[in-house]
């Protein structure tokens, strides 16, 4: 996508004195960002050192780590298989309600995975309405819960690689007497492997940082090893290694995934392309592939979503809904919008491909990875540091010391959610500022527009929908984010996704279920205008590439 | 494509204001609770209604509240703490997150002794009973008179117990350390893992239901869990709680382990007289009524009265002579012994 080549090669190296360039702001947002997780690596580092490391290494280590490879493995297998047959359906198929399926395969994102954990356990247990199915329980079955609500990530990377891929092999892979699905498998498949292999980072990343379903659904990963050495064992030091430790794990599989896609890069440097004929499917087949595309949805999303409804019409709703759906969007919202332009930073600072540009925004991506309650952690400790300085240099001064500033107020909370996510705004960003040609720059500026007036009159334009779908998809996030929000929100503060997780944590799903599907309706509106924007590639040249909308996945 | 960010903007707007009204000392008691229940609305609002203080809340889980409260420092705004077991406000306690509590002492003495901390740093104001409850088509209730029969091996392949991460396991066994040494709660512990009929999952709640649909025969619980099933408007639930029968464990033995519903000062509160109206009122008649109506807890003054049938059939049971600070002591050593014998 981007332009290179021997002409404008010049002119990038020179954007920098073109440009709009906040490199500086870029390097601040992304040491910022990755800040909870260096104070947790410092905690671990620092922290006193017990037997507690030597316990866990001969009673539960290796139970954990075999948890956590089969919860993410069952995660990957599930939502790579769901992930990439709808994509192939969707994408090179013609059949009854294809063009519907097409952004409602993304919707399942808008699903919490605890609340859809909460109401799949409910309708299998023992006494539940579905118990003649097996129980969803165990690392299976959580990693069934995350294959279903996430494999949208798996989807629209791979649905986009697919339509981006050229008809030339599987036709000859046809007229050489493969079936279709040999020549599926042989020729459009491997070409997939590094969109669909980036989309299963992202689902185990998710996966491996999950607590809530993995601890009411019994399967002990590593999430559960952190969370125990800090509540049972009392020692958020030895908490802060487990976590480096999950931390790591992260980390590597972002490294693979990222070194196949460099090495997938240099195979696929074809310049001809030829657009497919997708292929009408006869009636029964096409009903067929209708089924196919609608279960992922109803199980993910439709099927948990109703059974919460319906005990939430059984039993008197929660006071104070309305409030706390008020307070969610409105950190939601203000944290998309934060991200759009934090993200929009980092964007420009990769383009200027200085260093310090490119390696904030990596360090600034990296906080995705951490268990939602260590990041809160790391915050806690961030903020607990900053406020015993001010302190100190305020009692050297007057004697007293500083008024707290900042936990338990809206900045640190945002602050909080800008560490965590803004790696999924970085993305959408870049590609919309990746259409921005060198060549604009300079006529721009050779036109007389000063760098500031230029970012406005002419960046702006190119990139506002690229930016509102940053900010959108960090909204999603922030709306079912959960253990940061319930230690720094300000006082009576109370949001969906901590009223649905009070209620449950007292074993009250009737009157949890209401918060949890006011959540899933308020994530919906945002999530069908991501799906139709992301998906709308044939509506319209100007759309955003899933590959760079999502985390991990720019460059 | 048209640009939402106006749309967002004008949601957020006057967020910054909503968040920092400085409030006027003691006309205001900030509560950092690890409880979420119905009745502590009912209180808190009761509260706000006899005294004129208003309440602000904050409700998290107590690890991450003692985090918060450490990390504020001084500066911390949390007049008093409140959490759902013993053992947190132990922990609170070691970190010197309490003030002692002083000007009290007629509240404190209707508070039993073995409920309050030794050092008089915090008390707890309602309690709850870790029971044993059982198919009554399928159990004899002789066959379970204390914890330790139910890890006995004629119950191999019976019982449902929730995870060994939940706080009321661990206050149990804890409990089990210090009277009756590490080796015995370590036996009973690995007796529990190998009679276990499936691995742990869900909570309480889930455990009376499997033993309700014949999952399991015995599982143990908090008494609560089963008198909201009892008393639900639910008549499905109501089924549930009729098909099971509860024992009170160790009768005769040493008692019932009974855990704590708890609250202190905070050391640093910015409302100290704002902090001691409230746990005055926690321990008021009312309040103390509210938690056995609306939560099915039973009040930390036996001499209070309430309307609660389910309950009230519950009561009069012997309860442990241990003080609950010793649940705390062995917090830790209890999940080290989850740890060794495989309760996961």
């Amino acid at each position: 996508m981007a332009v290179t080549g021997p002409v404008t090669q010049p002119l990038r190296r020179r954007i920098g004195q073109t440009g709009f360039r906040p490199v500086w702001l870029a390097a601040l947002a992304g040491l910022l960002c990755a800040g909870p997780l260096i104070a947790v690596a410092w905690l671990a580092i620092t922290g006193t050192w017990t037997d507690y490391l030597g316990h866990i290494y001969q009673t539960r280590l290796a139970g954990y780590l075999w948890n956590t490879v089969i919860v993410g493995l069952v995660a990957a297998c599930l939502s790579g298989v769901i992930g990439t047959g709808t994509a192939w359906l969707v994408t090179r198929h013609v059949f009854p309600g294809r063009t519907v399926f097409q952004w409602m395969l993304a919707l399942p994102l808008a699903m919490p995975a605890y609340a859809a954990a909460y109401g799949w356990y409910d309708l299998t247990q023992a006494a539940g309405p579905l118990s003649m199915l097996p129980t969803v329980r165990g690392p299976l079955g959580a990693g069934l819960i995350f294959g279903l609500v996430f494999y949208p990530y798996v989807y629209l990377l791979a649905r986009e690689a697919f339509a981006a891929q050229s008809a030339d092999a599987y036709d000859a892979a046809r007229t050489l007497g493969c079936s279709p699905f040999q020549a599926f498998t042989r020729t459009a498949l491997p070409m997939v492997r590094p969109a669909v292999a980036a989309g299963l980072a992202l689902v185990v990343m998710e996966a491996l940082a999950d607590y809530g379903t993995v601890s009411h659904l019994g399967a002990s990963t590593l999430t559960v090893g952190v969370i125990r050495a800090w509540a049972g064992e009392g020692s958020t030091p030895d908490a802060a290694r487990i976590a480096m430790v999950l931390v790591t794990i992260t980390f590597l599989i972002f490294m693979g995934e990222r070194a196949l896609r460099r090495r997938a890069r240099q195979t696929s440097a074809s310049g001809h392309r030829r657009p497919f004929q997708r292929q009408r499917l006869a009636p029964l087949a096409g009903i067929a592939a209708a089924l196919i595309c609608a279960a992922p949805v109803l199980i993910g999303l439709v099927i948990p979503a109703a059974r919460l409804g319906w005990r939430a019409l059984s039993t008197p709703a929660a006071t104070g809904l309305w409030q706390a759906a008020g307070h969610s969007i409105l950190l939601a919202g203000l944290s998309g919008l934060m991200a759009a332009f934090v993200g929009l930073a980092l964007a420009y600072a990769i383009r200027t491909k200085t260093l310090t540009g490119r390696a904030s925004a990596r360090i600034a991506s990296m906080g995705y990875g951490v268990p939602g309650a260590v990041a809160a952690l790391g915050v806690l400790i961030i903020l607990g540091g900053f406020q015993g300085w001010l302190d100190g240099a305020w009692r050297a001064m007057t004697g007293s010391p500083f008024p707290l500033l900042l936990t338990g107020s809206v900045i640190a909370l945002l602050f909080a959610y800008q560490a965590r996510f803004i790696a999924a705004a970085i993305g959408p960003s870049e590609s919309a500022l990746s259409r921005v040609t060198p060549s604009l720059d300079a006529a721009a500026r050779t036109l007389g527009a000063r760098p500031l007036t230029l970012a406005l009159r002419v960046h702006w334009p190119l990139v506002s929908s690229g930016v509102a779908l940053a900010g959108l998809l960090v909204f999603v996030e922030v709306l079912k984010e959960l253990p940061a929000t319930m230690i720094l929100r300000p006082f009576n503060m109370d949001t969906l996704a901590v009223t649905a997780h009070n209620f449950a944590a007292d074993e009250r799903l009737g009157q949890a279920a209401l918060p949890a599907v006011l959540l899933v309706l308020v994530a919906l509106p945002p999530m069908v205008w991501i799906a139709r924007q992301i998906t709308a590639s044939e509506r319209q040249r100007d759309a955003i590439a899933p590959s760079d909308a999502f985390p991990g996945l720019a460059e | 494509m048209m640009l939402r960010l106006p749309l967002i903007a004008a949601l957020t707007a006057g967020l910054g204001l909503a968040a920092c009204s400085p409030a006027e000392p003691d006309a205001v008691v900030n509560v950092f609770s690890a409880r979420h229940y119905a009745s502590d609305q009912e209180v808190f609002r009761a509260f706000t209604e006899e005294t004129g203080i208003r309440i602000n809340l904050v409700e998290a889980g107590g690890d991450l509240l003692i985090e918060r409260v450490r990390a504020d420092g001084e500066r911390s705004p949390a007049d008093v703490i409140i959490t759902v077991d013993a053992g947190r406000l132990h922990r609170a306690a070691d970190a010197g997150l309490f003030q002692p509590l002083t000007r009290l002492d007629d509240v404190l003495a209707r508070v039993p002794d073995i409920l309050e901390h030794p050092q008089g740093l915090w008390f707890g104001f309602s309690t709850r009973a870790r029971v044993i409850v059982y198919a009554r088509d399928r159990v004899d209730p002789s066959e379970i008179q204390s914890y330790y029969d139910v890890a006995s091996p004629a119950f191999e392949g019976r019982v449902c117990v929730r995870s060994s991460s939940n706080v009321y396991n661990q206050s149990l066994v804890a409990g089990m350390i210090a009277e009756d040494g590490a080796e015995a709660a370590e036996a009973f512990s690995a007796g529990i893992a190998r009679n276990m009929a499936r691995a742990p999952q869900g909570g309480d709640t889930d455990q009376i239901r499997a033993v309700a649909a014949g999952e399991c025969d015995v599982a143990i619980v908090n008494h609560y869990y089963l008198a909201r099933l009892m008393n639900a408007q639910d008549s499905a639930d109501r089924t549930v709680g009729e098909a099971v029968g509860i024992v009170f464990p160790d009768q005769g033995q040493g008692g019932t382990y009974v855990n704590i519903s708890g609250a202190g000062i905070a050391a640093n509160a910015p409302n100290p007289e704002a902090a001691r109206a409230l746990l005055r009122f926690l321990m008021s008649e009312r309040a103390q009524r509210a938690f056995a109506e609306l939560t099915n807890e039973f009040p930390a003054d036996p001499s209070v009265t309430y309307d609660n049938a389910v309950l009230d059939g519950f009561a009069g049971f012997e309860a442990r002579e241990l003080n609950v600070s010793a649940l705390g002591d062995n917090a830790a050593e209890a999940q080290r012994i989850f740890d060794r014998t495989g309760w996961q």
